[in-house]
């Protein structure tokens, strides 16, 4: 994404596409890292604790009219999310809680993890915060926001006269 | 974004499928305590009646329908993940009691419990005094 925006906005429109060859290679290496670590098996403690933490993925959207963001947030409640709407930017937080019942546990697998997070999602145009509309189902977060009219009319055309 | 983001893995193991959807397998948390086990497994966008646990023999499978996530006649700004099935296999080694097996799903996250047969449970042996 940091690279992406760098590139000028025609470059960007063309990588789009679901199965681009570079998004799938850094979905492979996000994963190869992931499991990677996971392997080892333990609770992640200290330095490593910053790899193990909860960090939801996110998808953008979007059409003429608005935005759609959508996040994954298996087991997060939804008091515990905090969706904040600025003009180009969407922030999500919150923190995935870890249920502590059972005192006496034998871990097998321990592959989910847990953590507070906060996610800034950067957006390339004007929207109209006070319309954003969040739902959350099932684990997943859906922000959908009206894109900014008004802001997309700035450019007026002038028309040249001959003479 | 960073390299600790929770990426989906593809399960590519699986027999070929019919639905034309990518399946994943979904990070789990197993733990063990006196009576039970238990499996928890996050697997976002499922709801109670879109989730499968079978159990034959000592196999346990665990899957997922997701439907309605993909959004159409939208352009994708940027994706970190993938809309598709979950599913995962198991080889229990403890004899668990069939019967009383409790599934639930919350907020797309499936948690079972799989409790022991009563002689597979430890037993404390009372010692009488001589």
């Amino acid at each position: 994404m940091k690279v992406r925006n760098l590139l000028p906005d025609t470059v960007r429109k063309q990588t789009t596409e679901i199965d681009h060859p570079f998004y799938s290679l850094q979905r492979e290496m996000n994963s190869l890292f992931d499991n990677f670590f996971r392997g080892f098996n333990v609770v992640p403690q200290g330095f490593a604790a910053g790899m193990g933490s909860f960090t939801p993925s996110v998808d953008v959207k979007e059409n003429e009219k608005e935005v759609i963001i959508k996040a994954e947030l298996p087991g997060v409640e939804e008091k515990d999310i905090d969706v904040t709407v600025t003009n180009d930017s969407v922030t999500i937080k919150g923190e995935k809680k870890e249920e502590k019942e059972d005192k006496e546990k034998n871990f097998y697998y321990m592959e989910r993890s847990y953590g507070s997070f906060c996610r800034v999602i950067p957006l390339e145009t004007e929207i109209e915060t006070d319309k954003a509309q969040a739902s959350f189902k099932n684990g997943i977060l859906d922000i959908k926001i009206p894109k900014n009219q008004k802001a997309k009319e700035k450019g007026t055309k002038v028309s040249i006269k001959t003479s | 974004m960073s390299e600790k983001d929770l990426q989906k893995t593809e399960n590519t193991a699986v027999t070929e499928k019919i639905r034309n959807v990518k399946i994943f397998v979904p990070h789990v948390d197993i733990y063990e305590t006196r009576d039970a086990l238990f499996l928890i497994a996050d697997m976002p966008g499922v709801d109670d009646k879109s989730v499968d646990v079978e159990m034959e023999k000592n196999i346990l499978t665990i899957s997922g329908r997701v439907e309605n996530g993909r959004v159409k006649d939208y352009s994708l700004v940027f994706s970190e993940y993938e809309v598709g099935d979950y599913e995962r296999t198991f080889t229990l080694s403890n004899e668990i009691d069939r019967e009383k097996i409790r599934a639930t799903v919350k907020q797309g996250v499936l948690r079972l419990e799989l409790p022991k047969a009563e002689k597979e449970k430890p037993k404390k042996i009372a010692i009488n005094a001589a």
